[in-house]
């Protein structure tokens, strides 16, 4: 530094010479002897035109391996290849995820959530240690660097263990996206422990879609099949506003098997997605029809009351397995679902409910769909059962394209003695009745991050406000909303460290079993959540057994799978292959288990379905708000994942946000111009977003993507975006309790 | 020779954005930030893009996933004044980074938008392959190198390869395009791998007999910017 500054031309000093002199001439000789030496150098450097590929490959490499597991980055949990390299200088890397041939549900194929996996493992904002709180307030503002202090595992177990309660009842279990082995594992800890307070995150969407299917078959693993082991495909789907290629489970079924009906059968599947919202399915579909929002149930019946008033229905699958149809269509005759009066409520024309409800009925198998957006209301549980009904009148119930009814893998047996906990936990709205009255005052979380997917969920909100409140214990890989709740944060490792089982989730029929198997070591200090389980197990008083395994606690994690998966497949077998398929489904055995054993319509709630609130009936609050799930919202809770991040809306090109989706009309009568900051405000209070003004949305509604808004998922999440459950406010679903999304009104103006 | 191309059908295609993924994945292309992203700085050998008309309730949004349109007559040759981009024998369009100066001439010479300034120092915890060798062989134009592994270099113009280093490797192993390995990954570029719905093939054009022959042979399909003249090798299957 000094030197260079006194080199410098203003310097004072003159320059002093260090006594070398040297011709032009002579430097000229040097320097030209010097370059002929440099190019023979470099070209006897130069590498061999003809030097084998191989040998140059297995330079950098040393050993690779390609390990079959299974993803968890969404619930569809695909049989995924792991690409592991070692190399040559000792550096143990996972640097691709790959679709697992052996898998025939989604036939090896998997969807771009899961090459996010390597940023899910290498995710730099993990917990390396437990950490217990010493102070700061939770939620909003939170810092895990100083709020927590580093602890030993021994330490956290002793501190949860003073602080469990010990009336088993005031315990609340929550339950975010884990591994079918550990939520096994989860659900048998709660009833060892003896609380029936499980809180399930899956049902916060899923519940009112399921219990309305379950109104009508008595079961809760139907699913739409959409293409036969021996290639029977569907011929028609009605989506209502199921985005079935971004959000719908499973997805990379439906994602491949989107390909193979369009294009893969001699007959091309017709698709018609009925939604407020132009979203990838609709631009995909054969035909958009924009329709109010929450008005699918009504439109279902309409479509119910052509095809009845046509005689168009399976009187086969009627007669013979449907009960309470004779009263169902007599309701659904009636002129109040006539596709003139419905399509003043849906704002869809009579002629398009006729045209469609005959193509549907016409060709067959047939399937309607039902997606969040049609069953998150007051009414969605309603809603559901009139467009599942619509399956049965077209007869695509249990057959080849149509509905059928999942298998599971034949599991070893668990303990079962202690309380009823069904394996979706309870309520929604019970969990939220048991806090408010605090019958609650601590929870375990297992990979949950409720606080962001719950109705207000807004800093000082009720959410925030109760969890504040809690003893709470975060069990999961990396920072998140739940864990700046937390008092003790234990670190799970994630889905590429653990061993486990998956099964596959409703969709094929056939029951398919995926192995879950460490690709590395878990990093740092963290712990398989079974083993956890298993330690918490050892300083907890339990009422009944937990494990069937007796075992070491390292051992535990491997040992639980093993036994568990012990009756249909070898552990070696499943190692490498890493899949198990179980035989294929049998048709048409309609097992349904309502209390009369059939298919039952059912018709006193019809009504309620016409009652729907339309945009622009309430003047302070003109707008609908609309949540949607782009595909690249990894499922998991978190969203620290850049290569999620930058493309995460494909519709609009954009990512590390989400936009305030809103029609040019609409929009232009508000002063809204494309990209400008706006607000949207409920009367549960307001976010802050950038306008995209598009012509993709039925007028009178404003679209926001989910799984932005994180305030401390780490540096790839926070503060991108806005979380539009914040200004979402809490009604129920009448019958299951699920948080009914999509019935807040909103007005939006310029920030 | 072969002449490599890849066709992709519209119709099947449904936006998931898997292939971007798997070619961030595979060719280890930086990750970007809000930052980058505002100012178009971000890297991608592989985007979705879509694009919109007509008005509500009659919108027509397609999308069209982009990787390197490999075009027989690739304008980006034609300015490069430093001949780092070249073309193949196999007809893939080539970027050598030793050679690139960084001008960027290419990048406004290419219709589609197919190329890339790498405007960062790659950050050591990004995802690196080090599996990859850092100089692959590709015959004398390239000899000293256009990998970009395990790191890549600051200031030249990148793109995407048709991931000729998948190609490649396969056929100096014997094994045929396209056909499934056990114990490998496919002998395919990464995105046509990757996608769920089967939508993307590729394959040798000048093969009558290859998938992708006698795809365009059944079918109607479009090159994009077709006036251009540009006679890409990356075809699309209109719906």
């Amino acid at each position: 530094m000094s030197q260079a500054a006194t080199d410098k031309p203003d310097s004072p000093e003159p320059k002093r010479s260090n006594g070398f002199r040297i011709s032009r001439r002579a430097f000229l000789g040097v320097s030209a002897a010097a370059a002929a030496v440099l190019t023979v150098v470099l070209a006897l450097r130069r590498p061999k035109l003809a030097e084998p590929v191989e040998t140059q490959t297995t330079k950098a490499v040393d050993t690779q391996q390609l390990i079959p597991t299974s993803c968890l980055n969404c619930p569809t949990r695909c049989a995924i290849r792991v690409r592991k390299v070692q190399t040559t200088a000792g550096e143990t890397k996972v640097v691709r995820i790959f679709g697992n041939p052996n898998s025939t549900y989604s036939e090896g194929k998997c969807c771009s959530r899961s090459h996010v996996g390597l940023q899910v493992l290498y995710n730099p904002d993990r917990f390396q240690t437990p950490l217990i709180r010493t102070s700061g307030t939770k939620g909003r503002g939170v810092n895990f660097e100083t709020d927590f202090e580093v602890a030993s595992w021994e330490d956290a177990m002793t501190a949860i263990a003073g602080r469990l309660p010990t009336a088993p009842g005031r315990l609340l279990i929550l339950e975010g996206l884990n591994t079918t082995s550990n939520e096994d594992l989860i659900r048998q800890f709660a009833l060892a422990y003896g609380t029936p307070n499980l809180f399930v995150e899956d049902g916060l969407e899923t519940d009112a879609d399921r219990e309305g299917k379950m109104l009508a078959d008595g079961r809760s693993n139907s699913w739409y099949e959409l293409q036969a082991e021996d290639e029977t495909s569907t011929k028609y789907i009605l989506a209502f506003s199921a985005g079935i290629v971004e959000s719908e489970r499973p997805l990379a079924r439906n994602l491949h098997l989107w390909g193979e009906l369009r294009r893969g059968t001699p007959n091309r599947t017709k698709v018609v997605s009925f939604d407020p919202r132009y979203s990838v399915t609709a631009c995909r579909a054969d035909e958009w029809v924009p329709i109010n929002p929450g008005t699918e149930g009504a439109l279902a019946m309409a479509i119910a009351h052509v095809i009845l008033s046509e005689g168009l229905y399976d009187s086969d699958f009627i007669n013979n397995y449907a009960d309470g149809f004779n009263k169902y269509r007599t309701v659904a005759m009636t002129q109040r679902f006539s596709p003139e009066s419905v399509s003043e409520i849906a704002g869809v024309s009579a002629d398009a409910i006729v045209r469609i409800a005959r193509e549907f009925a016409q060709s067959k198998p047939a399937i309607a769909w039902s997606g969040e957006a049609a069953t998150s209301w007051p009414y969605g549980t309603f809603a559901s059962h009139a467009i599942y009904c619509l399956n049965a009148l077209v007869g695509s119930i249990d057959v080849p394209g149509g509905i059928v009814y999942q298998q599971y893998p034949p599991y070893a047996v668990m303990p079962t003695e202690g309380l009823p906990i069904t394996e979706t936990g309870i309520s929604f709205q019970k969990m939220a009745e048991l806090l408010r009255d605090r019958g609650i005052n601590t929870a375990i979380g297992f990979n949950s991050n409720l606080i962001m997917s719950v109705p207000e969920s807004k800093e000082g909100g009720k959410w925030d406000e109760t969890l504040k409140n809690l003893f709470y214990v975060h069990i999961g890989p990396a920072k998140s909303e739940m864990a700046a709740y937390a008092d003790v944060i234990l670190p799970a490792c994630t889905y590429l460290e653990d061993w486990g089982y998956e099964s596959a989730i409703p969709g094929s029929g056939y029951a398919e079993a995926r192995i879950k198997q460490p690709v590395v070591e878990p990093r740092d200090e963290s712990r398989p959540t079974a083993r956890i389980l298993f330690d918490l197990t050892s300083v907890t008083p339990l009422a009944g057994p937990f494990s069937p395994v007796p075992s070491t606690p390292e051992e535990f994690p491997l040992a639980f799978a093993q036994y568990r998966t012990s009756p249909f497949i070898g552990w070696v077998d499943f190692q490498s292959v890493g899949v198990w398929k179980g035989s294929s489904y049998s048709y048409r055995s309609y097992a349904f288990g309502t209390t009369s054993g059939k298919f039952e319509f059912h018709s006193d709630h019809l009504e309620r379905l016409l009652n729907v609130r339309l945009p622009g009936e309430d003047t302070v609050y003109p707008l609908e708000l609309a949540i949607y799930r782009p595909v690249l919202e990894i499922r998991s809770g978190s969203q620290n994942f850049p290569w999620a991040q930058e493309m995460y809306l494909v519709m609009h090109g954009r990512g590390w946000k989400n936009l305030v989706e809103i029609n040019r009309e609409t929009a232009h009568e508000y002063g809204i111009g494309e990209g400008d900051e706006v607000i949207v405000e409920s009367v549960f209070g307001e976010i802050e977003g950038e306008a995209r003004v598009l012509e993709g949305m039925r007028p009178g509604v404003v679209a926001i993507a989910t799984g932005q808004g994180h305030f401390a998922s780490g540096r790839f999440a926070d503060g991108m975006g806005a979380n539009p459950n914040d200004v979402i406010g809490t009604e129920y679903d009448e019958e299951s309790g699920q948080p009914s999304f999509f019935a807040t009104r909103v007005k939006v103006r310029k920030a | 020779m072969a002449r490599w191309g890849m066709v992709i059908d519209l119709d099947k295609c449904v936006g998931c954005q898997a292939c971007s993924l798997a070619c961030k994945a595979e060719n280890n292309v930086p990750h970007g930030s809000p930052y980058e992203q505002k100012r178009h700085q971000d890297m991608y050998w592989h985007k979705v893009i879509a694009a919109t008309e007509g008005e509500y309730p009659a919108v027509n949004t397609q999308i069209i996933p982009m990787p390197c349109m490999h075009c027989e007559h690739p304008p980006c040759v034609t300015v490069c004044p430093a001949k780092a981009t070249f073309k193949r024998e196999d007809g893939i369009v080539m970027q050598n980074f030793r050679r690139c100066i960084g001008c960027r001439y290419c990048m406004v010479a290419c219709p589609y938008g197919a190329r890339n300034f790498n405007f960062k120092t790659q950050e050591s915890e990004e995802y690196q392959r080090p599996d990859l060798p850092p100089d692959l062989d590709l015959g004398f134009a390239s000899h000293i190198g256009p990998w970009p592994y395990p790191h890549r270099t600051r200031g030249v113009v990148e793109k995407c390869t048709y991931c000729f280093h998948r190609i490649d490797q396969a056929l100096e192993r014997g094994w045929e395009i396209g056909s499934k390995i056990d114990g490998e990954d496919g002998v395919l570029p990464a995105c046509v791998e990757a996608c769920p719905t089967e939508a993307r093939y590729f394959g040798d054009l000048d093969d009558p007999d290859s998938a992708v022959s006698r795809l365009l042979a059944s079918r109607t399909y479009m090159e994009l910017r077709e006036e251009m003249g540009t006679d890409p090798q990356t075809r699309y299957l209109p719906r």
